[in-house]
């Protein structure tokens, strides 16, 4: 009940956010189509399915194993909607298109990932999605060798330990690990890897349900625990309560792993037996605590497969550094992708978080976007591609012998128009010409306030962190060169090199191109385009026989305002 | 741009007999300007195919691309090359060895010999301007390549075969340098042709990469 009073304060926030700024003029309707394409079948996947049809969408589901396999996730509460059409062996050949339209080649698989047999390539089927949404399916690696460990039937990985608890004879044997006296079973997790929630909870569950088990103990070693999911720490307490001991030694245990080969009188039967020993200190009485424990349960970790990778080349989204979707950027909705209209869905926070983000996107089938975000002058474009190939965002296709840019899935950074040869590319509030005239009008004004011997300072400003941050300095009273103007752009991969090169010959002494930090610009790689760009104009400026040092290169947040205000009168000392 | 003629027909007939169906890829730029491998030319070619193979019911597809030298657009092909047993590039070498690459399981057949870098002198009329040697020395030739109209090529001219105006190859073949010495001494620069040109390195030359300014990071971050 609560939860629903809470979705429905949150649709009508998303609706008023959505009908602001609505100048109806500058606003064109985008029909978006109204079918979604859920890829990967395993549990979130197919909860993110069972949400999104909840809203009223048709959703196909692709994956070579569905979660419906095993009884689990398809719940028949989501079947009956009969608005989810679950497509076992499909995969995703090809994608065109943009949001609200993506054009996606499906293809049968043959159960082998790809779309060929011996007896030839099945055929592939085109349909359009509105939205697409990615469920990754991710496998796992044991991580003994961090331990020092062979894995054998009595040291076992945590996917091999829940596949015993599965299975009724593996249960058996647990049990009447010591002549029918149980088992004592050691969990360890968070010592060879920095872990996460889901991984928490697998070693939780997992402990919990041999704690139960009659006659057996279970003992987590934890170094770094994640417990920042739902209903963790509840199951933390539950273990605690029915007995689960959990150490948490500052360092990694020390475990002996030693076989001893007996022989009886018949050579060829040696009988080999094993003994495994995990010490920590304890820091509070000071001495070492050991256990031998039946079973070892190693933790695993999450290893991205080639098949994720090929999905995020085919839909030309970005991976994190170890290579999990999505990438992360801390302007983004943390489900959504780099490109618009394209989720990840990771657990079921991300499933009931995509539902939402779909409804705000897709509404009714119409969706109303400001008409001049980015428009390309047809007769300009010689369709290079080379805006296609940088916009990070994936929102420009071609069409009719032009580049064309969808007004749904275009952000505005203006990284095409910076790149594009023939400036056969507007960005709505920031053309080539009201920049030209920002740029001439700061250096005017710069000059006019100008204090003799003081330097005249252009700073191409990005409004998502420097130019915040240049507002602070102002409105805090920071103080800084007389001669200083700032020009805002949407984002550092929009400055031009023409721009900089005009603040010069407008009469800047020294130009500054202040974007956000690595890792921190909205339009994903804006930045760093930006810090090319200036380092080659560097070059150019030496070669030309001026000081390199008049043009500069920053990073910098949007809370940074006094920062700002010491990097500009660095800056300004530096080329006096 | 990259100038194209069109393959004597019974080279390409050859090339294609023992296939089933063909696809005529044609390409939208250069070629298409120089009147050799547009969609105009891949519907004519097709149709002399068509003609030829009558009797032996070999079907021909056709498809023209903006660019074949770039692999967004023949990616356009992706879903279609699997009907066919062989492809016919009406692109120029780079394209169709592009197109080759991006297929290597499909026989990739060139329906054009590419001529040279040109200009339009006027429909269906162009002359090679420029050997893409890599060196270029027109600002001190007065704007005339002597690699490409020099029949030796030399950077510094005229040698002793140049013979009253023209070369001595052939009495229609103007001297390169000889226009070079016009050209300079028409703009009073004849001091330019003193200056000795040290020679281009023509051994061992491998296929050549070009790298814009300020991109270098760029295609650095895309092989790592």
């Amino acid at each position: 009940m609560t939860t629903d009073k809470c979705t429905n304060v949150i649709e009508k926030c998303i609706d008023l956010k959505g009908s602001e700024n609505c100048d109806d003029a500058n606003m064109v309707d985008i029909s978006i189509s109204k079918d979604v394409l859920v890829i990967g079948a395993g549990s979130f996947g197919l909860e993110a399915a069972g949400k999104i049809a909840a809203q009223g969408y048709s959703v196909s589901v692709i994956g070579v194993k569905t979660a419906c396999a095993r009884q689990s996730g398809c719940s028949s509460e989501m079947l009956e909607t009969g608005k989810v059409n679950i497509m076992q062996d499909v995969a995703i050949d090809s994608l065109a298109g943009v949001t609200g339209d993506f054009r996606a080649v499906l293809i049968k698989t043959a159960g082998n990932g790809t779309g060929c047999n011996e007896t030839g390539c099945s055929e592939k089927v085109e349909k359009v999605f509105g939205a697409i949404v990615v469920a990754p399916q991710y496998s796992y690696s044991p991580l003994n060798k961090k331990y020092g460990l062979t894995l054998n039937d009595k040291v076992v990985s945590q996917s091999q330990f829940e596949a015993m608890l599965g299975d009724s004879e593996s249960q058996k044997k647990i049990l009447n690990s010591n002549n029918g006296n149980g088992s004592t079973v050691a969990f360890l997790t968070g010592f060879a890897q920095e872990g996460d929630p889901t991984l928490t909870s697998r070693v939780l569950t997992s402990a919990l349900a041999v704690q139960n088990m009659e006659n057996c103990n279970a003992y987590i070693y934890a170094g770094n625990v994640k417990v920042g999911a739902k209903g963790l720490e509840r199951l933390f307490t539950q273990g605690r309560h029915a007995g689960v001991v959990c150490f948490k030694p500052s360092q990694m245990p020390t475990i002996e792993q030693t076989s001893t080969v007996e022989q009886d009188g018949n050579c060829d039967h040696k009988q080999v037996s094993e003994t495994i020993k995990i010490t920590i200190k304890d820091p509070v009485v000071r001495t070492d605590v050991e256990l031998t424990p039946d079973y070892i349960v190693v933790e695993e970790a999450l290893v991205v497969g080639q098949q994720n990778l090929d999905i995020a080349s085919t839909l030309r989204i970005d991976a994190d550094l170890y290579g999990f979707l999505p990438s992360n950027n801390v302007h983004r909705f943390p489900a959504k992708s780099n490109r618009d209209g394209i989720f990840v869905v990771n657990n079921s926070a991300d499933a009931a978080n995509t539902a939402l983000k779909l409804k705000e996107l897709i509404g009714n089938g119409i969706k109303k976007v400001a008409a001049n975000k980015a428009k390309v002058d047809e007769d300009r474009c010689v369709i290079c591609l080379t805006c296609y190939r940088s916009c990070p965002h994936g929102a420009i296709f071609w069409q009719n012998g032009a580049a064309a840019i969808s007004q749904v899935a275009c952000q505005g950074c203006g990284i095409c128009a910076s790149e594009c040869p023939m400036d056969a590319i507007q960005i709505g509030d920031f053309t080539d010409d009201s920049l030209r005239t920002s740029i001439k009008d700061a250096v005017v004004s710069a000059k006019d306030n100008q204090k003799d011997g003081q330097p005249l300072i252009v700073a191409f400003c990005c409004k998502n962190s420097a130019f915040e941050a240049c507002e602070a300095a102002t409105q805090f009273g920071h103080e800084m060169p007389q001669g200083f103007r700032m020009v805002k752009v949407p984002c550092a991969g929009k400055v031009d090199v023409e721009f900089i090169m005009k603040a010069f010959v407008e009469g800047a002494d020294g130009v500054m191109v202040a974007a956000c930090h690595e890792g921190n610009c909205k339009a994903e790689r804006g930045n760093i385009y930006a810090k090319w760009r200036v380092n080659e104009i560097q070059k150019r400026l030496e070669k030309m026989g001026l000081e390199k040092n008049r043009l500069i290169f920053t990073t910098i947040a949007s809370n940074m305002a006094k920062e700002f205000a010491g990097k500009v009168n660095a800056f300004a000392a530096a080329i006096q | 741009m990259i100038v194209a003629e069109r393959k004597p027909f019974d080279e390409i007939r050859s090339m294609v007999s023992n296939y089933k169906k063909v696809l005529t890829v044609g390409c939208g730029t250069c070629v298409a300007v120089c009147l050799a491998g547009g969609s105009k030319e891949v519907e004519t070619l097709n149709a002399e195919l068509n003609l030829a193979f009558k009797k032996d019911g070999i079907e021909f597809g056709a498809e023209t691309l903006q660019r074949q030298c770039d692999m967004e657009f023949l990616a356009e092909l992706d879903n279609k090359v699997d009907q066919y047993d062989c492809l016919l590039s009406m692109a120029c070498g780079a394209g169709i060895q592009f197109l080759a690459e991006r297929f290597p399981n499909k026989p990739v057949f060139p329906a054009v010999n590419t001529s040279f870098i040109g200009v339009n002198l006027d429909v269906g009329w162009y002359e090679e301007k420029c050997r893409a040697c890599g060196q270029c020395v027109l600002a001190m030739t007065g704007g005339v390549c002597p690699v490409t109209m020099c029949a030796k090529s030399l950077f510094n001219g005229p040698c002793g075969g140049t013979n009253k105006t023209s070369c001595e190859i052939h009495t229609d073949q103007p001297c390169a340098w000889f226009k070079i010495y016009e050209r300079l001494s028409g703009q009073g620069r004849l001091d330019q042709i003193m200056k000795i040109s040290p020679p281009n390195d023509w051994s061992n030359q491998k296929p050549r990469k070009v790298i814009q300014p300020g991109y270098e990071e760029r295609v650095k971050a895309m092989n790592s």
